[in-house]
């Protein structure tokens, strides 16, 4: 059923990306910060999942505040002349490339048909 | 319970659904921003792109200041010399407009005297060639800068020459003159007429001594014909 609704949701969502109108060049840096978060945000739900300690309100809410947060660090660092996306990014996708590291594991054990993998001393964050 | 557990995973699921379209429409907004701004060039351009073209633009504009200051340099000399050849041209036009006056192949006008020469029967012989060249010789000591006879220009290398009685030709046999000569010369009256009349060995009293008619008549405006022939030269050469 979930993986159903994600399906659905992502056809909608390329439907709307593609009626809605562009927005302007200035504004997308923002969203773009905005997308990695929300992205970072995904990653560390489906590996919290796989660490079974999932939580909907922290996903939504890590999900909304990260983008947020991260497009308002975006403005000011353009306020302040400094390029502190680059540090969202780093920080962002650092994390990304965490997640994906516990979902790798995670299903390299399901093949092997091991037991689902667990590692304690890892925060896993949403 | 398990209508519980029904309830959270339809919650879990919408709402996963919902994160999946903001996500992917806000992905695929971003990609199409991205995709048009490309297109918009310069405006789609980041500051540090901008900034790297209009330091170039610079450069390029520089580069084309100074060539155009240069191009403008030229012209500026092209002009100059320009003019200064059109002056030039302009004095060689005058110099050779002189220079064809001088030679007679252009018409002229001005003072002179106009002398007739006719045969008669009284006279002691008709007028022969060394009559006119001796008249033009006068005319040409006395200052006269144009002459003709019968309306052919005298250049400086016309001859007159007596073929045979009555048959007086000049510019190289190719003008038959006869009575009367009508001898226009363009020049100071004063001159003209004081050394024609000089006394005995003025040309109107020789003629008039040998019974000859000469009559002359001072004209405020003669015209004299250009050369009409051709002027050629096959064996002389400039000396360098």
């Amino acid at each position: 059923m979930m993986v159903i609704a994600i399906i659905v949701g992502c056809v909608l969502g390329i439907l709307i990306g593609f009626i809605s109108p562009t927005i302007p060049y200035t504004v997308s840096q923002y969203l773009a910060i905005g997308i990695v978060a929300a992205l970072d945000s995904v990653f560390g739900g489906i590996a919290s999942n796989i660490k079974k300690n999932f939580d909907i309100k922290v996903f939504i809410s890590g999900f909304f505040v990260n983008a947020i947060l991260a497009i308002l660090l975006t403005y000011l660092g353009e306020q302040l002349n400094v390029d502190i996306y680059l540090a969202a990014i780093i920080v962002f996708v650092g994390r990304m490339f965490n997640n994906l590291g516990i979902i790798r594991r995670y299903y390299l054990d399901v093949i092997s048909e091991k037991k689902p993998f667990k590692k304690k001393d890892k925060k896993v964050e949403n | 319970m398990k209508e519980k557990n029904k309830r959270n995973t339809l919650i879990l699921s919408i709402t996963c659904g919902i994160i999946a379209i903001i996500l992917v429409a806000s992905i695929f907004v971003q990609v199409r921003t991205i995709d048009v701004s490309q297109e918009l060039d310069i405006e789609g351009l980041r500051e540090d792109e901008l900034r790297t073209e209009i330091a170039s633009f610079k450069a390029q504009y520089e580069e084309t200041m100074a060539q155009y200051n240069d191009n403008q340099a030229k012209i500026q000399e092209y002009k100059t010399a320009m003019s200064e050849n059109a002056e030039t041209t302009e004095i060689l036009d005058q110099e050779l407009q002189q220079a064809k006056t001088l030679l007679g192949l252009t018409d002229v006008k001005g003072s002179g005297v106009v002398v007739t020469l006719t045969d008669t029967e009284e006279a002691l012989y008709t007028y022969t060639a060394d009559d006119l060249l001796l008249l033009i010789n006068e005319l040409k000591y006395a200052g006269a800068e144009a002459i003709s006879i019968n309306d052919n220009r005298v250049i400086n290398l016309t001859d007159i020459a007596m073929i045979s009685e009555n048959l007086i030709v000049m510019n190289g046999g190719s003008t038959r003159i006869s009575s009367p000569y009508v001898v226009k010369a363009i020049g100071d009256q004063t001159y003209l007429m004081s050394t024609l009349n000089m006394k005995n060995s003025g040309y109107i009293d020789q003629m008039e001594a040998n019974g000859m008619k000469i009559e002359v008549e001072q004209k405020n405006n003669i015209e004299i014909k250009a050369y009409t022939g051709e002027l050629s030269s096959n064996y002389m050469k400039e000396v360098e």
